[in-house]
């Protein structure tokens, strides 16, 4: 009886495993490659996440993002910020916009900002990625206080123009997706439509170094507590009349002017897109994937060791 | 949408697949490269069945609408396909019962009073009281059993025979008298897989050990290649043969239904979904079913799977003249089944589930593990089999030693006499089948009892005589090593180790195809 009962616990037990491995739980589920062209496309209903700017979440979310989420941040990696004078100069809510190419780019944007903005900001994320189950897209919606868009369909959500009226700031990434080599990919419209139809300055913020820190395919930090610098920019406003069409240029042109700033000065930058001389932040042009990831994954300057903004 | 069946490459991103192992499953994780063929999802059924059943028997195909073969002083006959379809059995109502309780309306309505219905189960055994109603429904079952008007064929009852003839071939054709003597024969039919229906349905389920051993011997059927192709099944030829006699005497008014691959439903959805695709939800239920089935006793799991019922549901109907209405449900049963499949494997791996069209209601003794996986599905092909010609076939039951003493008494001497001396189809076919077809008491149990026909076991073992002749090795994996010696293959305790067993047939990185099926599938192999 007692052998019975051993033999059946660990039967129990290997077949658990099994399923954990082989339906790797904790982690994304994968679709064998001959399958792919038999995916039914999800039917996207769309999660809500209006509970998640109630006042009970928000005091959650702050001491989460306070609490542990800033413990983590701070004690895997090394941010520094600057910039954030930029935003003084703001005058109700506006549009963040941001290079992405690490999930750790969301929680370092939202602990770089002031508390009082911090709370009044909303992130807008991928609906196919983060609100694919319900348990991801709750804890993202109470964690970092985001709503589902969608990003392959092409069609425009109403939550984030809705937000921006109630007076949240809405953080977007529009290259849509995580670089995967670190570099600045193309923008896409949404963001500037936003701007343009709402009214709303847009704020540009440089991210560098979050993908040497925790590229794609990893869910820890590297060791070493690497540095990333975030830098925010003065906020743009679309022109009387201008379209998305172009202003969005605009934006991508103020976050890549961000990146190589925080490369050399502020000043020398200024030159550089006077001069209409300002580095590509697309990388290198090559063929080999490798040369690029070396590029985008060197270190960046600890805060201390670098020049100052006015030599 | 019901999505194709497609040919899935197992990679380094696929999960442990499941494989029918008897009363239970497994997990199974296959060699990087295996080819694994999935059924189509179930076909959209139509919207009322009701509807189509009306239409399909007011609008028939090349025959007069039904009620127009109606009238009163006739003698109508209604057969249908007994307990042996579907499989699993069909969630009540049964279609067949909607189909009769049709057909009897109009029947009523044209004044009809000779009314019989038989159930076509021509060596099979017989169906009981209870049987009978799950298939017909309480309403007919009660107008029509008390007065012995609802009845199992009997084939060995002579005085209820009648002698229709000979084909061109010299085949008799001789089938029960009632339905030879009827003004008309409505013959209602489940057409589940390709190999049903057609001039199978009255040609075969109607007759008698003098007719049948023509085409169900070992000669044709190693030559049916195969079963679920009835233009390549010598088989279905000679029924075909026989059907043209038959319509000569008899005026047949044929209704074939078809239904879609809805075979699990409830703890056991998961087994109709592909792997990948699986829910937390999904996994959890496998897990119960699993542990759930490994805790239980026998006796009980047993009773779990006997106790499934299929929601089927009807994708067409249609009525008529026998060929045209045949080839009309092939073309929806394809639908439901085909995938195609570009070329053979060295090596072709089955799992053979719980249930046979032979054990429903009973256990899936050796034999019947051994049909159900070299008989039904190794047959499930149209073109060429899944294996090379010499390749290995791998298959999965614990093929225990258990036979039902009530439904397959015949079998358990066939398997300790016939197979102990010859497992060869022609050798055990000249020796012992005239013995056991003729040997009294299994005459007396098969028409008085619930016995299979002392010949059926010689039947089954034909019905493997394809898989036989085309495979070179055929391991059973984690079976009974006595049993499956006794039938002449070999017994692994793991798929590595049957690999192993048949590498000096295939090599040691041999082409592998395994047939994830049930849900039913038609390989249809370029």
């Amino acid at each position: 009886m007692g052998n019975s009962v051993v033999k059946f616990a660990s039967e129990t037990v290997r077949d658990v495993k099994v399923v954990a491995r082989g339906w790797r739980w904790g982690r994304r589920a994968q679709v064998p490659r001959s399958a792919e062209p038999y995916v039914v496309p999800k039917e996207t209903t769309v999660f809500p996440t209006k509970w998640a700017r109630t006042p009970a979440a928000m005091a959650v979310r702050d001491v989460l993002q306070k609490g542990p989420l800033s413990a983590v941040i701070n004690g895997t990696t090394k941010p520094t910020v600057s910039g954030l004078d930029a935003l003084r100069k703001l005058n109700g809510p506006a549009l963040i916009v941001a290079n992405h190419s690490s999930h750790l780019d969301t929680p370092l944007l939202l602990l770089s900002l002031p508390d009082a903005m911090r709370r009044k900001t909303a992130m807008a994320a991928a609906a196919d990625y983060f609100f694919d189950t319900w348990w991801r897209a709750a804890g993202s919606a109470i964690v970092f206080n985001t709503f589902p868009i969608e990003r392959r369909s092409g069609k425009l959500s109403a939550t984030p123009g809705d937000l921006l009226a109630d007076g949240w700031n809405v953080v977007v990434f529009p290259e849509g997706t995580r670089s995967p080599d670190g570099w600045l990919q193309r923008f896409r419209m949404g963001a500037a439509y936003l701007a343009v139809e709402h009214n709303v300055p847009v704020i540009p913020v440089g991210i560098k170094g979050s993908f040497a820190a925790m590229p794609r395919g990893r869910n820890w930090p590297v060791a070493g507590r690497p540095t990333v610098a975030i830098r925010y920019g003065d906020p743009l406003y679309p022109a009387e009349g201008e379209s998305p069409r172009d202003f969005a240029p605009k934006i991508a042109a103020a976050v890549a002017a961000l990146l190589d700033e925080e490369s050399t000065t502020w000043y020398e930058s200024r030159r550089r897109v006077a001069a209409g001389t300002s580095p590509t932040q697309t990388g290198p042009v090559t063929s080999a994937r490798w040369r690029r990831v070396w590029e985008s994954t060197r270190p960046v300057k600890a805060a201390e060791s670098r020049r100052k903004a006015w030599k | 949408m019901a999505r194709p069946g497609f040919v899935l490459e197992v990679d380094d991103r696929t999960p442990p697949l499941i494989v029918h192992n008897g009363e239970g499953f497994l997990l199974e994780r296959f060699p990087l490269g295996t080819r694994v063929v999935y059924p189509p999802e179930a076909l959209p059924p139509v919207r009322d069945v009701e509807e189509a059943i009306q239409n399909a028997l007011l609008n028939p195909i090349e025959s007069e609408p039904l009620p127009e073969l109606l009238r009163a002083g006739m003698r109508l006959t209604i057969a249908f396909d007994d307990i042996s379809l579907p499989l699993p059995p069909m969630k009540k109502p049964d279609i067949r019962q909607r189909i009769i309780e049709a057909v009897l309306e109009l029947a009523a309505q044209a004044g009809v009073d000779d009314v019989e219905l038989i159930s076509a189960n021509a060596l099979h055994r017989r169906l009981t009281p209870n049987e009978l109603r799950d298939i017909v429904g309480e309403r007919v079952f009660r107008s029509f059993f008390p007065d012995g008007k609802l009845y199992n064929f009997d084939a060995e009852d002579a005085d209820n025979l009648t002698h229709l003839g000979q084909t061109r071939h010299g085949e008799d054709v001789e089938i029960s008298k009632r339905a030879a003597e009827s003004d008309l024969l409505v013959y209602v039919n489940v057409n589940l897989v390709a190999m049903d229906g057609g001039h199978k349905s009255t040609s075969i389920g109607l007759a008698s050990y003098k007719s049948l051993k023509h085409h169900h011997n070992s000669h044709t059927m190693i030559h049916s290649r195969s079963f679920m192709d009835h233009k390549a099944s010598k088989m279905h030829h000679s029924a075909w043969r026989m059907g043209e006699v038959l319509t000569e005497h008899v005026k047949v008014f044929q209704i074939e239904t078809t239904l879609n691959n809805d075979l699990f439903s409830g703890g056991l959805g998961f087994l109709q979904k592909r792997e990948w695709e699986w829910s937390l939800k999904d996994q959890a239920s496998m897990l119960a079913a699993k542990r759930g089935l490994a805790a239980a006793p026998s006796k009980l799991r047993h009773k779990i799977y006997t106790d499934v019922r299929s929601p089927y549901q009807l994708t067409g109907i249609n009525a008529g003249k026998i060929e045209p209405v045949h080839d009309k449900t092939l073309e929806m049963v394809h639908a439901q089944h085909l995938v195609e499949v570009q070329g053979q494997s060295d090596v072709g791996i089955i799992g053979v589930p719980y249930l046979s069209p032979y054990n429903v209601n009973s256990v899936m003794n050796p034999i019947l593990a051994a049909v159900m996986g070299m008989g039904y599905h190794f047959n499930s092909y149209r073109g060429n089999p899944i294996v090379r010609k010499d390749g290995a076939l791998i298959l999965y039951h614990p093929v225990p030693y258990e036979f039902s003493q009530l439904h397959h008494p015949s079998y358990v001497d066939f398997f300790e006499e016939v197979l102990s001396e010859s497992t060869d189809p022609a050798t055990i076919e000249a020796k012992f089948e005239k013995q056991y077809a003729e040997d009294p008491w299994y005459i007396h149990l098969y028409r008085t009892s619930y016995a299979y026909h002392g010949v059926h076991p010689f039947y089954m073992w034909y019905w493997i005589s394809h898989a036989l002749d085309h495979c070179g090795d055929i391991v059973w994996v984690g079976a009974n090593r006595k049993t499956v010696e006794r039938m002449g293959f070999r017994s692994a305790s793991t798929l590595q180790d049957a690999l192993e067993m048949v590498s000096h047939s295939v090599g040691r990185s041999p082409s592998i195809t395994y047939l994830h099926n049930p849900p039913h599938l038609i390989a249809d192999v370029r």
